[in-house]
């Protein structure tokens, strides 16, 4: 997409909203199906029924993820040149994505109603196979989606391998949330719910169960986010790095401050760990909104916060530029 | 992109073209195939540039066929200043032009017409041309603020002023007021190299500017008061015997007066006019005259101090003298005017102006030696000395300023027409209100020009001029050297432009002028005919054109102590530390402190109110003057004005690096962008030249605002002065540094007023006294020369020839042979009898009768009778 | 082997901005675009003991370049000779290089047609330089100020300079390895 003409490299943003939206929903996505498919190990083909919603939820997260991608990075006839050649990390997250979006996709065809399926019915062994594959790649593509930014040797803020870290963090937390909406709203068989250990409602039992486990999971996750966000900012407000340290300052105490206590920190993280404790319709529908706002503000705060290191002079340079909106500039037409 | 133009493409010429964005004319190549230039770059074998360009020449492509550049003659319709037009052709509007300052003339008078111009960017010898043949002496430049002043008063001193300095074999140069580093690049990477050879560089600036950074010494004196510094320097010199003795006994005169003139010019007494150090006074003095040979380059600053001016020129020409300095190895060299090729002085047809209208020129009766009166005194001399002269364009003409001011009074009488071109005048000249009003009112206004300016937009009739690429050009540095580069044109001008050369040669046939006055038809042919006699030196060439593509430039070896064959270039054959010519003019003959136009020690009162001191006029890249502000490439650097000041003074009046603010004078208030930077004084504030902003178009039959293209919003020019009482009177400038003014930030409310101000007196706005009543910084001296010998009864004593005179026969007196010498005929008279000395027998001839007589007796010879006279003198020959 | 890298002479820089302009109508840039910005802090000090230089920037033609490493299109590229460069038919405007040099030498503009835009940068007008010229910054800086050529060819000038004197060269701690070289400049007058 086209930018504002702007040439001052300083203060200029490369990629922007449609980048976060992505960063968020790779995150929301990758977790979703690396946890859908632990569970699915974990507990066996039968708990797939409970999170196969959320698995098709997940491949759409990455499917939207992956349109504002190309609209945002590529144009779509060149993107396809992605997976043609390349060593880049944008390369490997593009090829996990793909991957796990087809993993993910295939194993949710296993829990479609059974007059609905084909020919792979019996093959079971691929439902099985998806289901790892589908929470490696979710997984890579969830560590991808900081490592992707982490990567960039000029962004102050960015270059540092705590970054993955807390992006992880915080795509298991959205995640976990994402799955606990979707929890047991994908209709079970009839015939395999009486197959199942006999108790009455089982299903609805164990999906309960479930969200449960996954409220007590996510209230660990945002406790640990937490913890690593404060240490991220703060280390970065500790840092040598100017740039580095004057972001840093921007969230704890400058402009962003409002957005970093009260968002993030009170409002996305604080409180859902609260309303989880409490239990009950705090649980059920205040915390999810929260922390998923949190998640996606998290992606905007540092996909924003994309300063480059700064050499001696250039700021002085680049302020003094026009800022595109300058009557010359438009006056006449300039060949070039 | 730059690979889809093959520059090696077959079909593919290379035209040796020059930039034309400002004087250094560097060389340009340029790939040209159908008509179309591809490519420019700098020439790697121009003795100039080296193939070096910087941003102005970068952009030739961009200016050549800007969007916004007149493409054809356009005439006004409707109302003057309603920027309404119609295209014409060419013929018809030169026809128009010509038909209408012709009845100008028949009902005015020639002198009703005058010429503005820029500063090269024209061939102005055409321009001269057309006018002295038109009749008119009102011709005018930016000259008085570039160098032109110092150039007059540095050749009466000196007889030459050295453009020219030999840098090769210098051990120190004094960059006064000059910053090639934003300036005169080609010229920078020379300081660069010979400062890393060893030579030293002293920097005048009260700031620090690229060049004071790259220096050994930096002087930050008080803006304006560069005068202080040159009498301090020779008081030093003087007093610590600095000066080169030899040069001094035998080449000048006056000494002994400057020694007791220059007593009390102490650097202690320097030092509060300068707010310099004493000590860094005398270290700078001791830099220059113990590293001889030692330079101090050109520079413009001392034109433009406004009054204290002249004094500050005249000590610079003594200071070269007092070093020995002057056309020695290493030195400042005078190589007089070319002796090879035809100078542009040879082209102009100063003959054809007639004495009485010669007597005319608007300001030649106040600011003397950069006008006829100065010029005559001058080319006399040069003639003399080397049978040519210095130009007229330039250095003899109109008072700009007075010829504005009599354009709104009508006094000395009303100026009805002026043609401008190559030049803005709003932004140039000084005044800009008064300017500004003065354009709008003239009668009639033609402007000859690449844009839609201020000054054009008032005009009858905007002429479209041909610019770089477009001609052929030669820089020989307005006729002050002896060299010569040449450059072609690339292609011919687009669409209907014209070279200035061609708009004046059509607008003098036009008037009525012969054709065999004016044989070049094209700019080739009139360089043809300039180069032409360097056959005889070897560049053989059949064309100007091949002359260029063979040769490109003439340089003449360097020859020192030219002042060894015939003295120098002054009445007196010596360096006249005490000027004949200045003071004959009624000038102090020797260098007077007079403080700059506003001070705080002769106006407390003022520096009350505007406590501040202002200095404008330094160049500063990527703008020459006020050109190149509409090509985006080159604004895009700079878009917005700044001024400089002292983060403590900024600290103190609240001002942030950025903010808006107010820079005001008694004339008015312009507003830049705060620069916040130690580089001056916290006393001193650096406006930015040039500004204005030609993207603000006005839309056909929109109304023309009071100040076009926000002309006067940032334009420097509303704060400098031009009352006569603040110009030099020596050579006219005005003041653009040194000037008190208060700067406070913009308010949102506020809004530019755009009140009309003087001529009259600038600090009470309005026409409060008519411009012949205006009175001077400093009345004229007196000259009244007395003879230092007595005058033989019946002659009369001359004070202007400074000769006794036999007024009957038109005879002078020779006071060392006491013989009567006919002027003309250089026959010699006896002093008694009148007759005329015979050399082929040594007898005495009465013209009358044809009689001879003995020299010894006087009596008759071959028995006529005799004439009854006492002999008393001995015959000199 | 040929290894081209730049040295910039801050000695005899004047930020006169020529270079900047120059490789923008040499290389018929869109106005956003500048591959040779000349930054500095302006003057600095204590009135009158001040001083003041400039940094020339361009890309540094790093010997391990970041910027080629993220490209997913193979765009970006590193030739034999060190010249980096962007193959604009290739490039989709990811901006992943723009993002990973810490320089800031890369940018896309925004005057390009939507979708047709791709990432620019300098480089070191190869087409120049192989047929034996200098770089256009370079020919036209009238300070002399850049110096450009063979660090592989002992006798080149870049190669006596970058060897032969204490040069620096502008985060060599993130890994880059750049190839343009600055001679530092003390800025003020002698003392």
């Amino acid at each position: 997409m086209s930018h504002k003409m702007d040439s001052n490299k300083l203060e200029k943003h490369y990629w922007i909203w449609p980048i976060a939206i992505y960063l968020f929903l790779g995150g929301l996505g990758g977790g979703t199906l690396f946890v859908a498919g632990m569970f699915d190990i974990l507990y066996g083909p039968e708990a797939g029924y409970i999170t196969a919603l959320a698995v098709l939820a997940g491949v759409a997260c990455l499917g939207f993820g992956s349109f504002l991608l190309v609209f945002e990075l590529g144009q779509p006839l060149v993107f396809l040149r992605v997976f043609l050649s390349g060593t880049a990390i944008l390369k490997y997250g593009a090829c996990l994505l793909i991957l796990a979006m087809g993993f993910g996709f295939v194993n949710f065809l296993y829990y479609l109603p059974a007059e609905w399926q084909l020919f792979y019915y019996s093959w079971t062994w691929i439902r099985d196979l998806c289901c790892w594959l589908m929470a490696i790649c979710g997984l890579g593509v969830m560590v991808y989606t900081g490592v992707f930014l982490a990567s960039m040797k000029a962004k102050a803020f960015w270059n540092t391998p705590a970054l993955p870290v807390l992006f992880t963090v915080s795509a298991l937390s959205t995640a976990t949330v994402l799955l606990a909406i979707l929890a047991g709203v994908w209709p079970m068989p009839a015939d395999f719910t009486v197959q199942l250990a006999g108790a009455a409602h089982a299903a609805e039992f164990d999906a309960h169960k479930l969200v449960e486990e996954l409220h007590f999971i996510d209230s660990i996750l945002v406790i640990a986010e937490v913890i690593v966000l404060l240490v991220y900012v703060l280390m970065m407000r500790a840092a040598g790095n100017i740039t580095a340290r004057t972001i840093a300052i921007k969230w704890l105490q400058g402009a962003w401050a409002p957005l970093f206590w009260g968002g993030m920190i009170c409002l996305g993280l604080v409180i859902p760990f609260f309303c989880y404790r409490l239990g009950g319709a705090g649980a059920e529908f205040i915390a999810p909104v929260l922390v998923l706002a949190a998640g996606l503000l998290l992606r905007f705060m540092v996909v924003f916060s994309d300063q480059r290191h700064e050499i001696a002079g250039e700021r002085r340079f680049y302020n003094r530029l026009p800022k595109g909106d300058e009557a010359f500039l438009h006056e006449w037409k300039a060949p070039y | 992109m730059a690979d889809t133009i093959d520059i090696h493409a077959e079909g593919v010429e290379v035209k040796k073209s020059c930039c034309y964005f400002c004087h250094q004319n560097c060389g340009v190549l340029a790939y040209v195939k159908d008509g179309k230039v591809l490519k420019i770059e700098g020439d790697p074998t121009h003795p100039t540039n080296q193939g070096g360009l910087c941003c102005r020449g970068n952009i030739a492509l961009l200016h050549l066929d800007h969007p916004a550049r007149i493409n054809h003659p356009l005439r006004r319709v409707g109302a003057k200043g309603e920027n309404k037009w119609e295209k014409i052709p060419w013929e018809q509007a030169i026809s128009e032009i010509a038909e209408r300052l012709n009845a100008i003339k028949a009902e005015s008078g020639a002198e009703a017409v005058a010429g503005a111009a820029g500063t090269l960017r024209t061939d102005d010898w055409s321009r001269r041309r057309f006018f002295n043949m038109f009749g008119t002496p009102n011709v005018f430049h930016n000259a008085l603020l570039c160098w032109i002043p110092t150039f007059m008063v540095e050749t009466a001193v000196s007889g030459w002023s050295p453009f020219e300095t030999d840098l090769g074999d210098s051990r120190c140069v004094i960059l006064w007021g000059f910053n090639p580093g934003a300036s005169a690049m080609p010229g920078m990477r020379g300081y660069s190299d010979l400062r890393k050879a060893g030579m030293k560089i002293i920097v005048v600036d009260p700031r620090y500017s690229e060049t004071a950074a790259h220096s050994d010494l930096w002087l930050p004196l008080r803006p304006g008061s560069d005068t202080a510094l040159a009498l301090a320097m020779i008081n030093v010199i003087i007093m610590e015997s600095l000066y080169d003795e030899e040069f001094v006994n035998n080449w000048c005169v006056g000494f002994d007066e400057l020694w007791d003139h220059v007593m009390e010019y102490t650097p202690e007494w320097a030092s509060e006019h300068t707010w310099l150090e004493p000590e860094l006074i005398r270290e700078c003095a001791r830099m220059y005259a113990k590293n001889t040979p030692s330079n101090i380059q050109w520079g413009c600053t001392a034109d433009q101090l406004g009054k204290t001016s002249g004094a500050g020129m005249h000590a610079r020409a003594i200071l070269r003298a007092l070093t020995g300095n002057l056309d020695r190895p290493g030195g400042d060299l005078m190589p007089g005017p070319s002796h090879t090729y035809v100078t542009d002085e040879e082209l102009e047809a100063n003959d054809w102006l007639p004495e009485e209208q010669k007597a005319k020129q608007i300001g030649a009766n106040k600011f003397k030696m950069t006008s006829w009166p100065g010029y005559q005194m001058i080319a006399d001399t040069a003639r003399e000395t080397w049978g040519k002269a210095p130009t007229a364009e330039w250095m003899c003409e109109a008072h700009g300023p007075s010829v504005f001011k009599a354009i709104l009074t009508g006094d000395p009488y009303q100026i009805r027409a002026l043609i401008v071109s190559a030049t803005n005048p709003v932004n140039s000249y000084g005044d800009s209100k008064m300017t500004l009003e003065a354009l709008k009112k003239v009668e009639f206004l033609v402007t000859c020009e690449y844009w839609m300016t201020p000054a054009a937009i008032y005009s009858d009739y905007v002429m479209p001029i041909a610019g770089a690429l477009e001609r052929p050009i030669v820089h020989n540095n307005y006729g002050v050297t002896d060299h010569l580069i040449a450059s072609q044109r690339a292609i011919q001008p687009l669409y209907e432009r014209h070279t200035d050369y061609n708009f004046w040669r059509d607008l003098a046939l036009a008037t009525g002028q012969d054709v065999d006055q004016w044989p070049w038809e094209t700019l080739e042919d009139a360089f043809y005919y300039v180069t032409y006699p360097l056959n005889e030196q070897g560049y053989v060439h059949g064309s100007y054109d091949e002359f260029v593509e063979k040769y490109r430039f003439f340089y003449p070896p360097v020859h020192y102590y030219g002042y060894g064959r015939n003295g120098f270039c002054t009445p007196s054959r010596r360096v006249e530390l005490k000027s004949s010519i200045l003071e004959e003019l009624g000038y102090p003959a020797l260098p007077t402190w007079i403080g700059p136009a506003e001070n705080e020690i002769d106006d407390p009162d003022v520096a009350k109110e505007y406590p501040l001191v202002l200095t404008t006029g330094g160049g500063f890249m990527p703008y020459h003057h006020s050109e190149q502000f509409n090509i985006q490439s080159v604004r895009f650097l700079r878009h917005e004005p700044y001024f400089t000041i002292n983060p403590e003074k900024a600290d103190e009046l609240g001002i942030k690096d950025g903010d808006w603010c107010w820079i005001e004078t008694r004339r008015g208030r312009i507003r830049q962008r705060a620069n916040v930077e130690p580089s001056v004084d916290k006393r001193v504030i650096y406006a930015q030249r040039g500004w204005w902003y030609p993207e603000r178009q006005i839309a056909p039959g929109a109304v023309v605002p009071d100040e076009p293209f926000g002309c006067l919003e940032s334009n420097v020019n509303v704060l400098s002065s031009v009352d006569d009482e603040h110009c030099d009177p020596i050579g006219g400038s005005w003041a653009n540094r040194g000037l008190l003014c208060k700067v406070y930030k913009v308010d949102y409310w506020d809004e530019v007023e755009t009140q009309f101000s003087i001529p009259g007196s600038s600090s009470e706005p309005g026409i409060t006294v008519p411009p012949s009543k205006q009175k001077l910084a400093y009345e004229p001296i007196p000259y009244d020369p007395k003879p230092d010998f007595e005058v033989p009864e019946g002659l009369t004593w001359d004070k202007k020839t400074k000769y006794a005179w036999d007024l009957e026969l038109g005879l002078y007196y020779d006071k060392d042979s006491g013989w009567l010498i006919h002027p003309e005929t250089q026959v010699y008279y006896d002093l008694y009898t009148k007759y005329a000395y015979d050399p082929t027998d040594n007898t005495l001839v009465d013209e009358a009768t044809g009689v001879h007589y003995d020299m010894e007796t006087r009596q008759p010879i071959g028995g006529v009778a005799p004439v009854s006279a006492p002999a008393t003198t001995e015959g000199g020959e | 082997m040929t290894r081209y890298a730049m040295v910039m002479d801050q000695r005899r820089c004047i930020g006169c901005q020529s270079c900047t302009v120059a490789c923008r109508t040499w290389n018929e840039l869109p106005l956003d675009i500048l591959y040779n910005p000349v930054v500095g802090e302006g003057v600095v000090g204590e009135f009158p003991h001040v001083h003041q230089t400039f940094t020339p920037l361009i890309c540094m033609h790093c010997d391990n370049p970041p910027c080629t490493i993220c490209c997913p299109c193979k765009a970006s590229q590193q030739d034999e000779d060190g010249i980096v460069w962007v193959e604009s038919e290739k490039c989709m405007a990811c901006k992943a290089c723009v993002n990973s040099c810490p320089y800031g030498a890369r940018d896309v503009s925004a005057l390009d047609a939507p979708l047709h835009s791709y990432v620019r940068k300098c480089n070191f007008c190869k087409d120049r330089v192989r047929e034996g010229e200098l770089p256009y910054c370079v020919a036209t800086c009238h300070q002399k100020a850049r110096i450009f050529g063979d660090l592989d060819d002992p006798n080149s000038d870049v190669s006596k300079l970058v060897n032969g004197l204490n040069t620096n060269r502008i985060f060599p701690e993130l890994g880059t390895d750049p190839q343009v070289y600055y001679i530092p400049d003390l800025g003020g007058v002698k003392l």
